[in-house]
């Protein structure tokens, strides 16, 4: 090829390339949407002029919906500075744009031309989209024109679109008084399941629970670096694999949670206990097995409640309601003593009324064999698997009351532990001390209502 | 009333002679005489950078490859896109990385002029080696050259330098943690930086030193952006404009190339010849950037967390290579001592490359030590940057394409140090100090003082068989394995090629001065394959360690 035709052809080529660049950017995935969304509300102003009996106002209608489709094509944002938000999603979702549609309302059932839905219920009237953006409750990437971006479905956005009714614990971020809120009752039966259980024994949320495992006040900011993959591969939920692992809308962190409540944690995170990639132990998570006491749609709740738990988002203090504390019901003896002992969490370790004590790996017990070094590793698992927290109907008849309250206060360090496999690691969940944090009374009804348990052994005692 | 014939000729002569055509264009209508050739050339101020006539041997892309032109007329598209994207970016933490959400998703052709400044930027420092690499191979660094030469060095490091200012912009995971990766090596600089050796003993801290004064804090924030920002975009394109009309100005005066003038040779014009040329090789560059930025966005990762690390954290690609060095140095060496020995080596490079012969042309035979050392370096540098961006996986262990990451590796096995404290509290370094300094000066001094040319293939296998007979005991002892022993072959063997074999057959004639920087060089590069062995076969983590004074070999 001569210079003169390569100088030709080159430079028509760098002219088509830029034609195609531009050619790429203008069919934005958001025009045909907007497109559409004209056409339709036009189509349905037209009917409604058709169906309208004074002139004057079907001649105005019929105005209307020309000028309805002919608006301009362009990304529509919301501006909710007091919540850092920018949110694009109505460039899409125009009929939650109340510049384009002022009532809010129209006939559409289709996403994402439909409106949104109750806009009349005191809810959405006190949230208005103008002052609150969308993002705020639904989270997702509302600087996005793209669907998947947009729903943050997409690896590098961690916030993506919360689904059904893991929504709620939006409403937690502001609202301390979601207990008792309309349209919160899932995030608020998640909580009281959260303190049924006993999760507040070992986490604290904002300061309130144990201090054994993490606090989880901000576990809906957790980044996903921090869950290492090949874990996030062994999570099932019903069942089933989580499908790619580059779609946030499966690898997220309310998939995380459940992960630990509808699995077995130690099957999660199984971690190195045999020291085959560390030069230490690592037992696998201590997290207790909740699969036979929480269904799926409990763990649902758990999982919106604790949605809500974020500290990332800076929320001004005049967003936020606050609420009176909770009121201590009025017991007392041995009805009170089990009360205290749900509200801090025991039964995250020993068990709901104490009935049996749950999983601590590795730790020496009953009904274990004896360690031998030249056991296989699955049986050796297993024999580590069987390490139990005490199960206190057999333990509190050999304590005086006095004794079971200084053992309470004192704790046991998690260095006092006895290990099964002298090679394996330490068992990871400990008795915390309640000293300071349990009132003298709560102690006292506490020990009371425990050694009414106390199993009576035939030696006469 | 039938209009006049339009006479084509008469109204093309008066807008030629026309006072407004005549203002901006000299000359009279073109006629395509040498001295109209040479007109173009010299009434214009850009075109004037050429001379008016060139060697023919210039025009070839065979022998140039284009690409002193072509890293050019990227240097021009990058500056041409970096001004479009300043319209929209804002150098602040809390804004730069929504900046680029925007310019993604909001404005007007945002991501393609994101992309094509990207990968122009990669492809910049891809071109600027491969440029050096061509002028190294074809001997024109050569007398009267050595000191465009070294302008061309200090331009390929000021092109890396620009490129990795420009990586922290973003301001997302993936540009902090690379940054954070590259400035901390900073802070290993020997006497400079805090962590480096002697830098504690002349006061260095972690806020007074030469890390802390390119951050502009202790951690990278929000005056590291700015700073970066402020070099990205005014500071270092300015010395590389100025370095880069230098640069011109030197081959104008040189002459395109420095091979000998053969009989009758005659030079041809600039216009049309090299500008038609140097035209297409900008337009074919810019076609596919363009084309590369349509099919291939950009990486942005999530928003910029000094809190969380990225489990790998990798330097940008072209610095992954000293990153890779991590493994077996200390920073203040693998960051420091190796990228700054690169830089005044190949500066040196022209100054002690005594050999007359193999200028203008891809002369193997006629520098054999030159080319095989120099291309060594190359094949080096880029293996270990393959080895540290597409085998490194999570806590940077290894991972063969062909592995998940998803799978756990075992840590790597413990580490010893030959000389220096020990547990024991016996003082080896007493003894290493010594030894080590006596082992160099030989290396240094045998290639020259064995005055006859050893013959290479029975020294060779002399030495292969030595090293052969000390792995089969090894493996006979039950210490090493096969995987060790062929570790102990390659890299013994390379470095006993390389640097023993060679410089004792090519360069002991060389006068002292030449001889000692050129073994300077040859022997800190075989370091690193030394290094790699001694990590590789037998877990040696230094060869010698000082700790008092954070020097570590």
């Amino acid at each position: 090829m001569s210079y003169r035709k390569a100088f030709i052809v080159s430079n028509a080529l760098m002219l088509g390339a830029f034609i195609w660049a531009f050619v790429k950017d203008f069919r934005a995935e958001w025009r045909p949407y907007q497109a559409k969304y004209y056409q339709m509300a036009g189509d349905a102003l037209d009917k409604q002029a058709a169906a309208e009996k004074d002139a004057k106002k079907a001649a105005d209608l019929r105005v209307e919906a020309k000028k309805m489709r002919r608006s301009p094509m362009e990304i529509k944002q919301i501006i909710a500075g007091d919540l850092g938000r920018f949110d694009r999603c109505v460039t899409c979702h125009v009929g939650m744009d109340e510049y384009t549609n002022p009532s809010l309302k129209n006939d559409f059932t289709e996403n994402p031309y439909k409106s949104h839905p109750k806009v009349d219920s005191a809810l959405v009237k006190a949230h208005s989209f103008t002052k609150f953006g969308c993002t705020s409750c639904h989270s997702g990437q509302g600087l996005a024109t793209q669907v998947d971006p947009a729903h943050g479905w997409v690896k590098h956005w961690e916030k993506p679109m919360l689904k059904g009714v893991t929504i709620q614990g939006s409403c937690v971020k502001c609202h301390d008084n979601f207990e008792t809120l309309k349209g919160a009752e899932v995030a608020a039966q998640g909580k009281k399941l959260f303190n049924k259980h006993g999760c507040q024994g070992c986490h604290a949320i904002n300061g309130w629970g144990g201090v054994v495992s993490v606090e989880l006040g901000d576990i809906a900011d957790k980044p996903f670096e921090r869950i290492a993959g090949y874990n996030f591969k062994k999570v099932r939920i019903d069942g089933k694999e989580l499908p790619d692992q580059h779609h946030n809308s499966h690898w997220n962190i309310q998939n995380w949670i459940r992960a630990h409540l509808v699995n077995d944690p130690a099957d999660v995170t199984p971690n190195d206990p045999f020291a085959h990639y560390n030069t230490e132990p690592i037992p696998p998570s201590g997290m207790p097995d909740f699969t036979k006491e929480i269904t799926r749609e409990e763990a649902d709740a758990i999982v919106a409640y604790l949605s809500g738990q974020t500290k990332e988002e800076r929320i001004p203090h005049r967003f936020h309601v606050s609420a009176p504390p909770a009121k201590e019901p009025a017991l007392s003896g041995a009805a009170h003593g089990k009360y205290v002992y749900t509200k801090y969490g025991c039964q995250g370790c020993h068990g709901i009324d104490a009935k049996e004590g749950r999983r601590r790996f590795n730790a020496a017990g009953d009904g274990q064999k004896e360690y031998d070094e030249k056991m296989p590793e699955a049986e050796q698992l297993a024999q580590m698997n069987l390490g139990a927290e005490p199960t206190l109907p057999k333990l509190v008849g050999t304590y005086t009351h006095d004794e079971l309250i200084h053992k309470i206060e004192a704790g046991v360090p998690a260095t006092d532990a006895k290990k099964w496999s002298p090679k394996g690691p330490m068992p990871m969940v400990y008795m915390p001390a309640w000293k300071g944090k349990i009132s003298k009374k709560e102690l006292s009804d506490l020990a009371t209502w425990l050694q009414s348990l106390a199993v009576k052994d035939d030696s006469g005692f | 009333m039938p209009l006049p014939p339009l006479d084509i000729e008469k109204i093309k002569k008066e807008v030629i002679d026309s006072q407004l055509w005549r203002s901006v264009f000299r000359g009279g209508v073109w006629k395509d005489t040498p001295r109209d050739r040479a007109g173009h050339i010299i009434g214009n101020v850009w075109l004037h950078l050429h001379p008016v006539k060139v060697r023919p041997r210039a025009l070839k892309w065979a022998y140039t490859w284009g690409m002193g032109g072509i890293s050019f007329a990227l240097y021009l598209l990058l500056t041409l896109t970096g001004v479009a994207l300043m319209f929209y970016y804002r150098p602040t933490i809390g804004l730069a990385y929504q900046d680029i959400k925007d310019l993604e998703f909001a404005v007007t052709l945002g991501m393609f002029l994101r992309n094509a400044h990207r990968w122009a930027a990669q492809a910049m420092v891809v071109a600027v080696i491969a440029h050096m690499v061509r002028v190294f191979l074809t001997g024109a660094y050569k007398k009267p050259r050595e000191f465009n030469w070294g302008i061309g060095v200090l331009l390929l490091t000021l092109t890396l330098f620009l490129s990795f200012t420009g990586y922290l912009l973003p301001w997302d995971q993936l540009a902090i943690w690379a940054v954070t990766v590259g400035t901390n090596m900073a802070g290993a600089t020997p006497v400079l930086g805090n962590e480096g050796p002697l830098g504690s003993l002349v006061g260095m801290r972690i806020n007074n030193d030469v890390r802390f004064t390119l951050l502009g804090g202790t951690m990278v924030g929000e005056n590291t952006l700015l700073r970066f920002y402020v070099m990205h975009c005014v500071a270092v394109p300015l010395v590389v404009g100025i370095l880069l009309i230098l640069h011109f100005w030197r081959i104008r005066k040189d002459s395109f190339s420095a091979a000998p003038y053969e009989a009758n040779e005659e030079k041809v014009d600039v216009w049309p010849h090299l500008v038609k040329r140097e035209y297409i090789g900008a337009a074919g560059t810019t076609l596919f950037i363009m084309i590369w930025s349509i099919l291939q966005n950009a990486p942005l990762e999530a928003i910029a967390n000094p809190n969380v690390t990225t489990n790998p954290s990798k330097a940008p690609w072209y610095f992954v290579g000293l990153q890779e060095l991590l493994v077996y140095f200390d920073p203040w060496i693998a960051g420091v001592v190796m990228p700054g020995l690169i830089i005044v080596g190949l500066i040196a490079i022209p100054y002690i490359d005594t050999n007359p012969k193999g200028i203008g042309s891809y002369a193997w035979k006629e520098r054999p030590f030159a080319n095989t050392l120099f291309m060594l370096g190359v094949v080096m540098w880029f293996a270990l940057i393959y080895i540290g961006y597409a085998l490194r996986g999570p806590n940077y262990a290894w991972y063969w394409p062909w592995e998940s990451w998803f799978m756990v590796k075992p840590a790597p096995p413990p580490t010893w140090s030959v000389f220096g404290p020990k547990p024991d509290g016996a003082y080896s370094m007493l003894l290493g100090i010594p030894l080590m300094g006596a082992i160099t000066a030989a290396w240094m001094l045998l290639p020259k003082l064995i005055q006859k040319e050893l013959d290479g293939k029975k020294t060779m296998g002399a030495f292969l068989g030595l090293v052969a007979l000390v792995g089969a005991g090894g493996m006979a002892m039950g210490k090493m394995g096969a995987t060790e022993v062929a570790f102990l072959l390659f890299f013994l063997g390379a470095s006993f090629y390389y640097g023993f074999v060679l410089p004792q057959r090519h360069i002991r004639t060389l006068d002292w001065p030449r001889y000692s920087v050129t073994m300077v060089l040859v022997i800190s590069t075989m370091s690193v394959l030394l290094k790699m062995c001694a990590r590789l076969t037998f877990n040696i983590k230094y060869v010698l360690t000082i700790p008092s004074i954070s020097m570590n070999f």
